[in-house]
């Protein structure tokens, strides 16, 4: 796999305000990266600075083999959703993918087949010669969403895709989502929806204003995660065994809770315990939801900044 | 940085269809010419059919002392007015591409269509230059069908006086076919850049109509009899509007720049 976007010590600065600061990841073809954070974390303009519409203050990225400063070929690389559908209303579903067709200067024969599919596909077809004013707010959303995807971008923005949306055409969204990185498009996916995050997304990164956290969702999910593990006897005993390893636990009767760094350090508290003579009844991880590892991300950030 | 004139095309194509789109505003481009077309009409109309009221003499000799007293002192009149009101009637094509230009470019941001489209591979340069095309066509074409219209009313009620066209002349013709396009530039380049530094389109298009107070006042002027109006004094005044027209297209495309539209009004 090769990575179409690599981020390295991104940051932005507006006046003397820091947006973001010192981020770096990087997103493999076909893809699906989720981008996290509380409102004003910076997810919108780094995905700006991605999509070529702001400079970035310091760093690089390459998006598509192109450079930040490739503006025009970047661009037409690129697809990006806005937090805001941004159609002209007075004018047809119709007549706003002709504009982007005709500004990405393409076949529009061609082009707008393949806008009928996506119109197809997103229950649209049929309503594109209405004035998009009269649209619903899912409508509007979806015709945004092919909009983006007109040109057949390489790499997909998406600031907030199902926001907004009932759930049924929150659903379609998400199909076509997963549909559009199985055919390798690349997407990387602002939202607050962290249920959403974890169905499409392989990887994520949570940031404050700088990166909190990066990685495969099923590894965050167990940062801090407790493992529960049931001994003969006193937990407590059994517990000071774990000294050396540096974890925090608890105890209650034979009940000792471990609470792990990361989930490969299961199996050394099990071997700590039994190379001290302790019998292990039963063991078992307890996972948190992103939600949870989320929101301890970042309420430490939250503290950390206040101190 | 290449210019894909067919992107300058899509713009002015959409901002055009936008436009046709929007009724209210297209009434109120046909305000102004209606009245910069009847009411020099129904002046011309009321002196011609009062030739012998002593206050036209009065009024030539205001305007020329040296005013012959066996001439027509309507007929000097009407050419004066006539003269003197094409300094009025440059008010639409400056005006016109303001109404126009302040709702596509603040328009955008108002609608919060600016950043999907300047996610777009159009550039700045192409931009503007739709822009501008879907602003000032408009408002040439709407002077020309205006001068027309002009032509044939002032013609048909000055013929009892004149027996013959007074209008087109000289003055006219030049006026029209290249002053008034270069006006149509000045208002079009003021409203894009100003519809570049503001959030809404109604403080755009008002900030923007300022630009008609220093014609208001040549116009003031001439009719005070300080400025005397001819084909050389438009042509200076179009040579003036020219230098002005060239610097704000520069400007308006410094101002088109994504980075600072997007960290200002996204």
């Amino acid at each position: 796999m090769t990575a179409r976007i690599e981020v390295h010590g991104l940051g932005k600065q507006f006046g003397g305000r820091t947006a973001v600061e010192g981020l770096s990841f990087a997103v493999q073809s076909g893809e699906v990266y989720g981008l996290l954070g509380p409102n004003g974390a910076g997810k919108t303009t780094t995905v700006r600075i991605l999509a070529g519409l702001l400079r970035p203050t310091t760093g690089t990225a390459r998006v598509c083999d192109h450079g930040l400063g490739d503006g025009e070929a970047l661009r037409r690389s690129v697809g990006l959703l806005t937090e805001q559908p941004g159609l002209y209303d007075r004018l047809t579903g119709r007549e706003n993918l002709r504009f982007f067709i005709r500004l990405n200067e393409l076949d529009e024969g061609p082009a707008w087949q393949r806008a009928e599919g996506y119109l197809r596909r997103f229950d649209l077809l049929g309503r594109e010669d209405e004035p998009c004013g009269s649209y619903s707010k899912g409508m509007r959303q979806k015709l945004a969403i092919v909009r983006a995807l007109v040109h057949e971008p390489e790499v997909l923005f998406l600031d907030e895709p199902t926001s907004g949306l009932d759930p049924e055409a929150a659903r379609t969204v998400r199909d076509a989502v997963a549909e559009l990185a199985a055919d390798g498009r690349t997407i990387i996916l602002c939202s607050h929806n962290l249920a959403e995050v974890e169905r499409l997304c392989g990887r994520v990164a949570v940031v404050r204003t700088r990166l909190l956290a990066e990685g495969p969702i099923s590894v965050l999910r167990h940062r801090g995660s407790v493992l529960e593990v049931r001994v003969e006897g006193e937990g407590e005993a059994a517990a000071a065994s774990l000294e050396p390893l540096g974890l925090d636990w608890t105890t209650q009767g034979a009940l000792v809770r471990v609470t792990l760094q990361h989930e490969q350090q299961g199996p050394d508290v099990l071997a700590a315990l039994v190379h001290a003579g302790v019998r292990v009844r039963s063991a078992a991880p307890t996972s948190r939801s992103l939600e949870d590892v989320y929101l301890e991300l970042v309420r430490d950030a939250a503290a950390e900044e206040e101190t | 940085m290449s210019f894909h004139w067919r992107r300058a095309q899509a713009v002015a194509w959409k901002d055009g269809l936008d436009l046709a789109k929007n009724p209210g505003l297209v009434w109120s481009m046909f305000a102004l010419p209606a009245v910069l077309v009847v009411v020099p009409t129904l002046m011309v109309w009321a002196w011609v059919h009062s030739p012998d009221d002593t206050t036209f003499r009065a009024m030539a000799l205001y305007y020329d002392p040296k005013f012959p007293s066996g001439a027509s002192p309507v007929r000097f009149l009407v050419d004066k007015v006539l003269t003197d009101w094409f300094g009025l009637f440059l008010l639409m094509p400056l005006f016109t591409p303001i109404l126009i230009a302040s709702q596509s470019v603040a328009g955008e941001k108002e609608r919060r269509t600016l950043e999907p489209l300047l996610a777009s591979p159009v550039t700045s340069a192409e931009l503007v230059a739709g822009k501008s095309l879907a602003a000032v066509l408009p408002a040439v074409v709407i002077s020309w069908v205006a001068f027309v219209a002009f032509c044939i009313a002032v013609d048909a009620v000055a013929w009892p006086l004149v027996h013959g066209p007074v209008l087109p002349n000289g003055v006219w013709l030049f006026g029209v076919g290249v002053v008034a396009p270069l006006y149509a530039f000045l208002g079009n380049g003021i409203a894009v850049l100003v519809s570049a530094r503001v959030g809404e389109a109604r403080l755009a298009q008002q900030l923007s109509a300022l630009v008609v107070l220093p014609l208001m006042g040549l116009v003031a002027g001439q009719l005070a009899g300080w400025l005397r109006a001819g084909t050389s004094y438009y042509a200076l005044q179009g040579a003036v509007v020219l230098l002005l027209d060239v610097g704000l297209v520069v400007a308006s495309i410094r101002l088109f720049d994504r980075e600072r539209l997007i960290s200002r009004w996204s």
